[in-house]
């Protein structure tokens, strides 16, 4: 489009520029830094707005996000492709990173980023790193489960006692991720016994987990497999009114998983430098001292303790099994919940 | 069949069923016009055929057959139910003397503005034990044991959130039809009863159909209130394996295209039809509306009437009210506050309204020559037009989003342009421009041809007559038309998520990021001040700009 203005507003305009360029030289004495940078978030502004802006004011590098849900995010990105703006992508879970992975959109990232967290918790081949976590928990009503009757396995859930009181959110990707790892682990026999047990159980399918919290909550339903995140929101927002707790499965049970939020840049980033800068100050002790103490979330960053109101972080991650074809695992997962006929309950 | 209406078709309104071919600047324009609507079917297409589903081959799988019969089933319930629904509240509100009819006339087509997945939240919630609906009933010591889910509340969610596309179509003809042949009919001894099955009825026949037709192809679209109510169909399906099996996923979206094309060519047969039976009445007449005494049903009327809007509007606006107020009281328990400062309201208020007032007037703008088109003339050509324009209504927002940055980036020479206001308002126009069709359809054959035919013998040129004889006469119709792309652009989300500027903010926007962040409280403020505008701006541009001419 044609931007040429009349001529005052041109000289002022020149004026600005000489202004900002000096500011700029001053401030930056020689950095090349890029005046902005692109920021596709599929987590919500209102959980990491505050660390960008952080990040603005520390360097003075301005984001430009565009917030959406992070598969939409991911095929908006697939659509794009070289022609992308988008210099780093945040996205909810692995997946939609391991789709861009599979398409070659995602860049090597810096060492430095890389080795701010465990092994475990990044991508295999440097593509991508989590800077936070979710808990998989089983929610419970506090006035209808005693706590001494909480099960310690997930594999518990298909006895008699828990006919018909068990929430399973069958079509949402954390709940898909986390079957996903459940199937590599145990092979598809086990998992498939185990979710078509579930439904002659008479558990019920729920779309969202913040629904089951809720229910859960209103004693709807007694029992939820959900992320930890949501009943923290609940409680803060509601107090003693909300009748929810988290219970997390014993260690090393298959039902407890970290469910890690990625940061990714994009190979087409002319700003590879200040991409990765980006990513440094998400895993810098500060930003993972908010994320914790203020959304509720599992650090990620190694030295970093989760808030004391969080119960013991699950030992598993997704992205610890070595999955060579995430989208054909998806898939399959996707298969096996449909045949099971759990969306249907 | 000795029908009333037939009498004015001698003369001017044969004339006006124009045999005569279409002039080709008309139809080059209509032509133009349907590739651009073509665009995100054209993606589909295009995806779907670079893929390795075919979607012949999943049609023999239970995993496609029993969403899609999932889907037909409620699209269908859901245009019946809207249609009495829509239809019955609009004869109510413009014909009858029912009481607080002007109070009436502004909320009832307000339930279209829910987002779906707010609305269907708002309702489950409210129902549920510690919801607004089920307290209030334990009250009265009735216990609601209703949990709403599956095809009853899918279907119930539906209905109560989109009679309007039928409500506000059919009361707009109802305002502009002359009461005319009512008054004769009355005269001549029929009862009010006959008189709406025999006279209105076969006048906005059309208008329902129309509005019915919206209502089944959104119902086709939906993804948010099904998704909540757990029901499986086609579009959820279609959103379940957009990512991670996207050949599927096209392969079904070109399924459910293919399916709203057949509804539509099925309602053009039955909307010519209807138009063969004497629907096109004139608009001009008498403007003295004829009021029909509710006598003894009036109470029974006026509660029906209150159920509904209370059901559709307050309920839901009570729900986020309740979960709003817990916010405001939160910080007196000693917890955070409400989060959320003016700059989470004053900006994204302020963008709603203005790119939904523009989309909606350039939207009317837009379908009016394929309105013309399909009124006045009869071609091969408009049945085309007309069901590449309003079947397109039946592919989900994201789609047509994706369509979007595909067609701009990759094949035209607009790639500058992506991530631009432009860009944005033509996707709102191309996704909601089928709404306005029907209505502005209506609203043309409302102008009888004799008065332009009058203008013309006194010299006035086609501008000229356009905006001082046909504009007038059709001012309701396209108000209607409007009105409906107006509030389905306020609660527009993935296309403003993913084909907006970055860092436009709309209030649909805002309250998607509460509710993903689950601050439930800051997501209800949000929600009753798009309520609250909304209400307002179909008072302002729609209800005022249809009630001038009486």
């Amino acid at each position: 489009m044609d931007q040429r203005t009349p001529r005052q507003p041109s000289r002022i305009a020149a004026a600005l520029l000489l202004v900002l360029g000096l500011t700029a030289m001053l401030t930056a004495c020689g950095s090349d830094d890029p005046e902005s940078l692109t920021v596709y978030s599929g987590r919500s502004e209102k959980l990491v707005g505050p660390i960008f802006e952080a990040f603005t004011a520390d360097t003075g590098i301005a984001l430009d996000v565009r917030y959406g849900s992070s598969n939409d995010l991911a095929l908006l990105l697939s659509e794009e492709g070289t022609k992308t703006p988008a210099d780093v992508f945040l996205s909810r879970s692995p997946g939609p990173a391991g789709y861009l992975d599979d398409l070659g959109m995602l860049a090597k990232l810096d060492d430095d980023v890389l080795d701010r967290v465990a092994t475990t918790d990044r991508s295999p081949t440097g593509t991508w790193v989590g800077f936070a976590g979710r808990g998989r928990v089983l929610v419970y009503n506090v006035d209808e489960v005693a706590t001494g009757d909480l099960p310690g396995s997930v594999f518990d859930l298909t006895g008699p006692e828990y006919a018909g009181r068990v929430a399973v959110p069958g079509s949402n990707s954390s709940f898909q991720d986390w079957f996903t790892l459940f199937r590599l682990r145990n092979g598809d026999n086990v998992a498939t016994g185990w979710l078509n047990d579930m439904v002659a159980n008479g558990s019920r399918f729920y779309p969202k987990n913040g629904a089951i919290v809720e229910a859960v909550g209103r004693n709807e339903i007694q029992f939820g497999l959900v992320n930890h995140y949501y009943n923290f929101q609940k409680v803060a927002a509601n107090g003693d009114a909300q009748r929810s707790a988290n219970h997390g499965f014993a260690p090393g049970d298959d039902g407890g998983l970290m469910i890690i939020a990625t940061a990714a840049v994009l190979n087409e980033s002319n700003e590879q430098d200040a991409a990765n800068r980006l990513l440094t100050h998400l895993l810098s002790d500060e930003q993972q001292r908010y994320l914790t103490d203020s959304v509720y979330e599992y650090p990620l960053a190694l030295g970093v303790a989760p808030a004391d109101v969080l119960p013991p972080a699950p030992v598993d991650r997704i992205g610890a099994v070595d999955i060579d074809d995430i989208a054909a695992e998806f898939t399959r997962t996707i298969e096996i919940i449909e045949a099971s006929g759990v969306l249907d309950q | 069949m000795t029908d009333i209406t037939k009498v004015p078709r001698t003369g001017a309104a044969r004339h006006r069923a124009g045999v005569g071919r279409p002039p080709k600047p008309l139809l080059g324009t209509a032509i133009l016009i349907a590739a651009l609507f073509a665009l995100p079917g054209g993606y589909v297409a295009w995806r779907a055929a670079g893929g390795s589903e075919s979607p012949l081959a999943l049609l023999g799988s239970r995993q496609t057959l029993d969403p899609l019969w999932r889907t037909v089933q409620l699209a269908a319930l859901v245009s019946v139910s809207t249609a009495l629904l829509g239809t019955g509240l609009a004869w109510l509100t413009t014909r009858t003397d029912l009481p607080l009819r002007r109070l009436w006339r502004v909320v009832v087509p307000l339930p279209l503005v829910y987002p779906s997945f707010v609305g269907a939240a708002a309702f489950i919630s409210g129902l549920t034990p510690g919801g607004v609906v089920h307290d209030l009933a334990g009250v009265f010591g009735i216990e609601l044991t209703i949990r709403l889910h599956g095809l009853v509340g899918s279907w119930l969610v539906l209905t109560l959130f989109t009679y309007p596309y039928v409500y506000l179509p059919v009361a707009a003809r109802l305002t502009t039809l002359s009461t005319a042949f009512e008054e004769n009919a009355r005269l001549l001894g029929d009862g009010p009863r006959r008189v709406f099955l025999r006279v209105v009825l076969p006048q906005v026949g059309p208008s329902i159909a129309a509005g019915s037709l919206l209502v089944f192809l959104y119902t086709l679209s939906d993804f948010g209130a099904v998704h909540l109510m757990r029901f499986e169909t086609l579009t959820q399906t279609i959103f379940r394996t957009r990512l991670f099996d996207r050949d599927r996923s096209f392969a079904l979206a070109l399924l459910l295209l293919v399916l709203a094309l057949l509804v539509v060519a099925a309602e053009r047969t039955v909307a010519r039809s209807g138009t063969r039976r004497g629907a096109r009445v004139s608009a001009i007449g008498d403007r003295q509306s004829l009021v029909v005494p509710l006598g003894r049903w009036k109470a029974a009327c006026t509660a029906a009437t209150a159920v509904v809007v209370g059901l559709a509007l307050v309920a839901p606006a009570v729900s986020l009210a309740d979960w709003g107020l817990f916010g405001w009281f939160r910080s007196r328990r000693g917890a955070a506050g409400l989060r959320l400062d003016w700059d989470d309201v004053v900006a994204p208020t302020w963008n709603t309204i203005w790119v939904s007032t523009v989309t909606a007037v350039v939207a009317v703008a837009v379908v009016l020559p394929v309105a013309y088109l399909l009124a006045r003339h009869r071609s091969r050509v408009g049945g085309v037009v007309n069901a590449v324009v309003v079947a397109g209504f039946a592919i989900p927002g994201l789609v047509v989003a994706l369509s979007m940055v595909f067609w701009t980036l990759h094949a035209s020479p607009f790639e500058f342009l992506i991530g631009s206001m432009p860009v944005l308002v033509f996707a709102y126009v191309v996704h909601f421009g089928a709404q306005a069709v029907r209505t502005t359809q209506v609203a043309v054959e409302a102008v009888p041809l004799r008065m332009e035919d009058a203008a013309r013998l006194l010299g006035a040129g086609r501008l000229r007559r356009l905006a001082t004889v046909e504009l007038p006469l059709m001012a309701p119709g396209l108000a209607a038309g409007a009105g409906l792309v107006m509030l389905s652009t306020m609660k527009e989300l993935p296309a403003t998520l993913l084909a907006s500027p970055i860092g436009f903010r709309t209030l649909a926007t805002q309250i998607w990021n509460t509710y993903e962040a689950l601050f439930l409280p800051e997501m209800a403020v949000l929600a009753l001040v798009l309520l609250a505008i909304s209400a307002t701006m179909t008072w302002l541009l729609v209800i005022r700009r249809s009630e001038h001419l009486r």
